[in-house]
């Protein structure tokens, strides 16, 4: 089920800061930037061969992302896998009982998204992804709130 | 050019009486009219702001024209609630016809048209004019004049309930409307030539694939967002009404009186454009139309934040099209490693789980401060997983976690000249030494200067 390692997570405190060292000084391109509202979070994807870095910024107080920020500060937070199918993996995974974040699959950055629960693999956060095209990523996102207040 | 301003927004909604109730919860506002259109067949409650009014649309119990409850009938059995409609609003409807059949667009004759409020009996009158749908690309456009006085219409009675003084969470105006688009070009040709909206702003933001056109109608945006670069299948499909954002005094304000009133929202947060806070409302109250509230504060009326939002990040460094000459290249993720107290344990968790076993082991023995550890690898395509136990307890130098995601191993084609590099670029880097995989050569990024990650650079031979 499982193709390839789709992404590293990683939680920073500003993104221009990261940027600096992920982008410029370890030059890894910049794929995607994106402002997802659903989680309130800044998300940039920067490719490393055919996996990439995702550098996670909160852009509100209160998600998962600004806790886990401000308990443990920057680092690592999860890795994606990218798998064919990932609502039958989900159902899967349900019927096996493995203890899961997201009892449904969403859109995310990466496309149609899942988390397992950190307890499913001691500790670890793992999420599963089938990527979407950029169009209907885009559309969700609008979705999620109409963006690009009036200049 | 045309004078349109945008008159008024028309959501369409099946039940007018539990819409009625929801935008004058979701607005802070009583409905200014309640009435009905004997000639359409239709009955509406309007809301005036101060810039425009919105008009609530449902079907009427009477026999009206067959065509306009006959399309309204038709978009709730397509798409249910939702915004339905922009009135661009002129001074004269006539000369606004002809000036747009002469820029091209199809427009039908204008005809005059009447309201009853049904409480005070009042009448307004005006006459309008509907652009056909694949006219307008598919958003649903009429040009309106009214004939009656703009008082006839009162301001919507704000239900705020603040005192003097205190912020208020009403809805004070329309600040934009979002209309989604696959054919840019045509949405552009519409709005800009045809109906000749000022456009004050079309820009392509490639790192969110995302392009959007800002047409002014007065002090109201008409926002047509959409892909970065045309797709082929979307050449000729029709636009889509999505949504509004509506702006208010005091966000704080707006957001607790929504949550007094049920109505659940994202809660404030900072807006794409600098200086603005914004909160998504959701749930079933908005009747399908996807809404926002924004406040702009002081910051957001400066100089510098009239451009948006997006251009702060410069991709140029590592764009194909102007490639750096660079000492090193980041080629691949090699691996990612997680730490756990009981490798097989989780080593069984993972084949369980992920369907990810275990192909190799091995064994590393202390050296000077750093403990030994055993380590199992996971392949999973492009990279592995790396699961490590420690042979003894953490030292005071060396302490991973007992569980969870510990580092990261990236491969670059040259690790002495990419040490070099970070060096002189005033990182903190170990020497190159052997890795724990053979075939390896290593080094270890400092862990602030990579944003708290356990940064491994790894060379293959």
């Amino acid at each position: 089920m499982i193709k390839k390692v789709h992404h590293v997570g990683v939680v920073v405190r500003d993104m221009e800061q990261a940027m600096r060292f992920y982008r410029d000084v370890l030059g890894l391109p910049v794929h995607k930037i994106e402002i997802l509202y659903e989680q309130g979070v800044k998300a940039a994807l920067l490719k490393v061969g055919d996996s990439e870095v995702e550098l996670l910024e909160p852009v509100v107080a209160d998600n998962g992302v600004a806790r886990y920020l401000e308990k443990k500060g920057e680092g690592l937070h999860h890795i994606c896998f990218e798998v064919d199918d990932v609502e039958r993996d989900l159902t899967s995974l349900k019927a096996r009982g493995v203890e899961l974040i997201d009892q449904q699959t969403r859109i995310g950055l990466a496309g149609r998204i899942c988390f397992l629960h950190p307890s499913a693999v001691d500790g670890a956060l793992v999420e599963l992804c089938q990527p979407l095209p950029d169009d209907v990523v885009h559309a969700a996102q609008v979705a999620a709130a109409p963006h690009g207040e009036s200049a | 050019m045309s004078d349109f301003t945008l008159d008024h927004v028309v959501i369409a909604v099946q039940d007018l009486d539990a819409a009625t109730e929801d935008y004058t919860a979701l607005l802070g506002r009583e409905p200014s009219w309640r009435g009905e259109h004997p000639k359409y067949g239709t009955k509406n409650t309007l809301f005036r702001i101060d810039n425009t009014y919105i008009e609530l649309l449902s079907l009427g119990a009477g026999k009206g024209d067959k065509r306009w409850a006959g399309e309204l009938s038709r978009f709730f059995q397509n798409s249910g609630d939702g915004l339905y409609a922009l009135a661009l609003g002129t001074s004269d409807v006539n000369a606004a016809v002809r000036e747009a059949r002469d820029n091209g667009l199809d427009v039908l004759d204008p005809s005059d048209g009447e309201g009853v409020d049904l409480i005070s009996g009042a009448r307004r009158q005006w006459r309008n004019a509907q652009v056909p749908l694949k006219s307008s690309n598919g958003a649903r456009i009429f040009f309106i004049q009214h004939k009656s006085p703009p008082d006839a219409l009162p301001v919507a009675a704000t239900i705020d309930g603040v005192g003097a003084g205190a912020p208020s969470g009403c809805v004070k105006r329309m600040d934009h409307a979002v209309v989604l688009s696959a054919d840019m070009e045509a949405s552009r040709r519409v709005w800009g030539e045809a109906i000749g909206a000022r456009l004050a702003l079309d820009r392509t933001f490639p790192e969110r694939n995302t392009r959007i056109l800002f047409f002014r109608l007065g002090d109201i945006t008409v926002e047509i967002s959409g892909g970065a670069a045309q797709s082929k299948e979307g050449v000729g499909k029709p636009d889509r009404m999505w949504g509004i954002a509506w702006g208010v005094d005091s966000i704080d304000a707006a957001c607790a009186r929504l949550a007094a009133a049920g109505i659940e929202t994202s809660g404030p947060r900072p807006g794409i454009k600098p200086g603005t806070i914004i909160a998504t409302v959701k749930g079933p109250q908005t009747h399908g139309v996807a809404t926002l509230l924004i406040e702009h504060t002081a910051e957001s009326f400066r100089p510098e934040s009239r451009e948006p939002h997006g251009m702060a990040y410069d991709n140029a460094p590592a764009t194909a099209d102007r490639p750096q000459a660079r000492a090193f290249h980041a080629v691949a993720l090699d691996h990612v490693v997680f730490a756990t107290a009981d490798l097989e344990a989780t080593a069984a968790k993972w084949a369980a789980t992920l369907g990810l076993p275990v192909t190799e082991t091995g064994t590393i023995d202390a050296r000077g401060a750093r403990p030994g550890f055993r380590m199992a690898k996971l392949p999973a395509g492009n990279a592995f997983v790396e699961l490590v136990q420690p042979l003894q307890p953490p030292t005071s130098t060396i302490q991973p976690p007992a569980q969870g995601m510990f580092s990261m191993s990236i491969e670059v084609d040259d690790l002495d000249a990419a040490v070099r590099d970070l060096r002189a670029k005033g990182v903190l880097v170990s020497d190159p030494a052997p890795g724990a995989w053979p075939g390896t050569r290593t080094a270890q990024v400092n862990k602030q200067a990579a944003n708290g990650v356990p940064l491994q650079l790894l060379q293959r031979s």
